[in-house]
């Protein structure tokens, strides 16, 4: 299967950095998220997970290093986390880890896709990543 | 027309925005009024909201609105959430460079000691704006935990047929930390204009 890399924009709409790596599960999301159509942006990534839980059934860690993200992307956000709680239901192995920059608004957003999701969270602030 | 008796900052700032999209159609206005639409008046902008407008909009809150990392950033995602209804759900409409059709509408940033307000303002019908009026009473009405319940429970209905999430309004009260003001105007034409503001604490 296919790995997705999407470079990162921030011009009239921000795109996000991609990198999701089908070998080692590594799936990565930074940067900013204000897209001019949402679905059709996450929609590939959505298929992917897809693909990637029900062929290669391996580990999964995500890393989400967002540092801003527009209300329709986050039910995108939303749906992504959905589908690996789905995945870990099912025995997979999944890792989530979600970098954020010390604001408390921030923060509260992850402590609502917890409780959205039911899915294990890991919520690192970047100052402690810096240090 | 105001669903609530104002205060006395809400009709400055009904005012201001009025005048300034008065000011941008007939490119005129009496001395007094222009100093009142200008006081405090940080950013300012009347016209189409489309991607290329957007980006200078987001350059001048990025750029020049405060030294203050945090502010500015809730000041930014407050513009790309409003913006965005403007762009999407303006009554009044023209054609970008593309040839597609995209929102007109009003921007305002003022700046006073304490803090910054952000009002944006576009036409409207009084069918559209009523169930957002009704979603302002809402959200103004719910602490700050009962109104991370509701965006919990809005972010997992169906979007819009535009792609919103049904959580911008919520998102804004959110990030402002403060109510949502609004106002109707009736406009000549009979249709309204809607105005909505956040204060922005430094």
């Amino acid at each position: 299967m296919n790995d997705i890399h999407i470079k990162g924009v921030h011009e009239a709409f921000f795109v996000p950095t991609v990198n999701f790596d089908s070998k080692t599960g590594l799936c990565e999301l930074e940067g900013e998220s204000y897209l001019e159509e949402t679905i059709k942006f996450y929609t590939p990534l959505f298929a992917w997970i897809k693909e990637y839980t029900e062929t290669v059934k391996g580990p999964l860690k995500f890393n989400f290093k967002l540092s801003y993200f527009n209300t329709s992307s986050s039910k995108c956000l939303v749906d992504i986390l959905d589908m690996l709680k789905k995945y870990q239901k099912e025995g997979g192995q999944v890792e989530v880890n979600w970098y954020y920059d010390d604001s408390d608004e921030e923060l509260e957003e992850v402590e609502d896709f917890i409780l959205e999701t039911g899915l294990e969270i890991n919520i690192i602030p970047i100052s402690e990543v810096e240090e | 027309m105001l669903k609530k008796t104002p205060s006395g900052d809400k009709i400055g700032l009904i005012i201001d925005l009025l005048l300034l999209q008065k000011n941008n159609n007939e490119m005129e206005s009496a001395n007094t009024n222009k100093r009142r639409a200008t006081d405090n008046v940080c950013i300012s902008y009347t016209g189409l909201f489309d991607s290329e407008i957007l980006t200078i909009l987001a350059q001048g809150i990025e750029g020049t609105l405060t030294s203050n990392d945090k502010v500015t950033k809730k000041v930014f995602k407050i513009f790309l959430e409003l913006a965005q209804n403007i762009s999407q759900y303006s009554l009044e409409r023209e054609p970008n460079s593309s040839g597609e059709s995209m929102g007109v509408g009003t921007m305002l940033i003022k700046e006073y000691d304490d803090y910054f307000q952000f009002s944006t303002g576009n036409k409207t019908t009084m069918e559209s704006i009523i169930p957002v009026i009704e979603k302002c009473d809402n959200i103004n009405s719910m602490t700050r935990d009962k109104l991370r319940e509701y965006r919990r429970l809005q972010r997992n209905m169906p979007a819009s047929n535009k792609g919103g999430g049904n959580i911008g309004l919520i998102q804004v009260a959110l990030t402002a930390d403060n109510p949502i003001e609004y106002g109707v105007v009736k406009c000549e034409d009979n249709n309204y204009f809607y105005i909505v503001s956040v204060k922005i604490n430094k």
